[in-house]
């Protein structure tokens, strides 16, 4: 389990700005492949988490996978060690070569949400406009 | 179309029996196009051989071909190819199948070939189509603040609704809620029966230019980020919602027009959340629109009376065709026993690929064009 000073590296686009997990391909939002490396705290919040019984070949049962958002809005999907956590839980996040993983994080006081959105993250997304 | 289900035919026997039906009354002479698609590529052919194999057995190698795949959405695109090489003139009538083999395989290799259609890096976390559903499932359920039960419902009537239709896996099988929530868990908070079953069928159909019972009358597409965690929205489609506002422009018409619709609840809570994208209700009014009746038969906008993805069965290529049959079906008031209480005028089918990655709205009305 990391610690909470442990840090996780992004990619910031040079073109829009935005962060994103690193990738050997371009800026997931705007296709631009011009980037900085920046690092943020390995703390996320959990979005939403599966507890998986029929799990594809090769992979224990249960397998539990949590979709994580970092500060930023930068979100993972993550493989979790230990008990399922709860929608809202904030979780410590390291890389483990090309994948992630998620634990539960106790120290879990302080985390920065910087500009990202609450747990209840599509119930105030403005971009919810259903057809008329 | 064929019944879906385990049958013990090959691909080419299912996809050519669904066109001999088809065909029934219109005959292969007239056929100058032919559009088909299938996924997988298990056995001894891969999807390349489909088109050239089934025109070889309904001796239809003079006919002009096309072969499209995507998917869990490929009986959509079928469809949409098929509209719009018509539309372009340059063909007169074209017989659209689509068709999937499954049962021969075990599930293992279903789940493999399936996990195709997903990005890698949620494969090698070894997260699987239902666990990505699981994890939208979750994403929608707390947005609106809703129980895990409200999916149940969903499950029950796609049951429901199947039991009616001799076409579907599940004819003449409905299920209870106690039975859905205790099926098996498969990637909680998705069970058994809110996952669609591993199914063998095809469906066919004849589409030509012109006007008549069942006639095209808007089409849209909408595609959306493959991996989940580039998306804007994490609990409904916005390849959905995209492609239900193109379909509906193009029909110049609202939602408010629609009289039914089939849609692509691959998982059952799917089918609350597409019918939300279309407009038909509102955001979070899904398991309401279930709870209230309004998707049953009699209902306001009835939704899935074929019993939808979870009641019909899911030929991965085939569905999305299905789902157009059957809007058809209905226009024609030749939907048997699963007829809708009112005739429609309008009704809306909606394909989707994958975790929604790219979803077909396609509308259908017996008026002219
Ligand atoms: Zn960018």
């Amino acid at each position: 389990m990391s610690a909470p000073s442990e840090l996780l590296e992004l990619f910031r686009c040079g073109s829009c700005q935005v962060s994103y997990l690193p990738t050997d391909g371009p800026c997931p939002h705007c296709g631009a492949t011009a980037r900085e490396r920046h690092t943020v705290p390995a703390l996320g919040t959990v979005l939403a988490a599966t507890e998986l019984l029929s799990p594809a070949t090769g992979w224990p049962s249960p397998h539990r996978l949590a979709l994580v958002e970092l500060p930023g809005s930068v979100r993972l999907l993550a493989i979790v060690e230990g008990e399922l956590p709860s929608v809202g839980a904030v979780v410590s996040v390291r890389r483990d070569g090309a994948i992630y993983r998620a634990g539960s994080e106790p120290a879990a006081a302080g985390i920065e949400r910087g500009e990202g959105e609450s747990p209840r993250v599509g119930a105030t997304d403005p971009s919810f406009e259903p057809p008329r | 179309m064929g019944r879906y289900g385990k049958r013990p035919e090959g691909l080419i026997d299912l996809a050519a029996e669904a066109a001999g039906l088809a065909l029934e009354g219109i005959g292969r002479k007239a056929i100058d196009l032919l559009v088909v698609g299938t996924m997988l590529s298990h056995g001894p052919y891969g999807p390349e051989a489909f088109l050239p194999r089934l025109a070889g057995r309904l001796s239809l190698e003079t006919a002009a071909g096309l072969r499209v795949e995507s998917a869990s959405g490929t009986g959509g695109m079928t469809f949409h190819a098929a509209a719009m090489a018509l539309e372009s003139g340059r063909y007169e009538r074209a017989l659209v199948v689509a068709a999937e083999k499954m049962t021969d395989q075990p599930t293992a290799v279903i789940t493999k070939e399936l996990s195709a259609s997903l990005h890698t890096s949620e494969v090698a976390t070894g997260a699987t189509m239902p666990a990505l559903a699981a994890l939208v499932t979750e994403r929608y359920l707390q947005r609106h603040g809703l129980s895990t039960a409200v999916i149940d419902l969903a499950s029950t009537h796609a049951r429901a609704m199947g039991a009616l239709n001799p076409s579907a896996h599940f004819f003449q099988k409905p299920a209870t809620l106690g039975e859905v929530e205790s099926s098996r868990p498969v990637a909680l908070p998705l069970r058994l029966l809110h996952c669609s079953a591993i199914s063998d069928g095809a469906t066919a159909l004849v589409l030509e230019r012109g006007a008549g019972p069942a006639t095209v009358l808007g089409l849209g597409q909408g595609m959306d980020a493959l991996r989940l965690v580039d998306r804007v929205e994490l609990s409904t489609f916005v390849a959905t919602r995209l492609a239900a506002k193109r379909a509906y422009e193009s029909a110049h018409l609202t939602r408010k027009e629609v009289d039914l619709a089939e849609v692509h609840d691959a998982f059952s809570p799917f089918g609350m959340i597409h019918i939300e994208d279309l407009g038909i209700c509102g955001p979070g009014e899904g398991p309401a629109w279930f709870e209230k009746g309004h998707a049953e038969l009699n209902g306001r906008v009835p939704v899935n009376p074929s019993g939808g993805v979870v009641g019909r069965g899911h030929p991965i290529a085939a569905s999305g065709l299905a789902e157009v049959a059957e809007v058809a079906l209905q226009l024609r008031g030749e939907a048997g026993r699963h007829s809708i209480g009112r005739r429609p005028k309008v009704g809306l089918a909606q394909a989707m690929s994958g975790i929604g990655s790219h979803n077909f709205v396609t509308i259908l009305g017996r008026e002219a064009p």
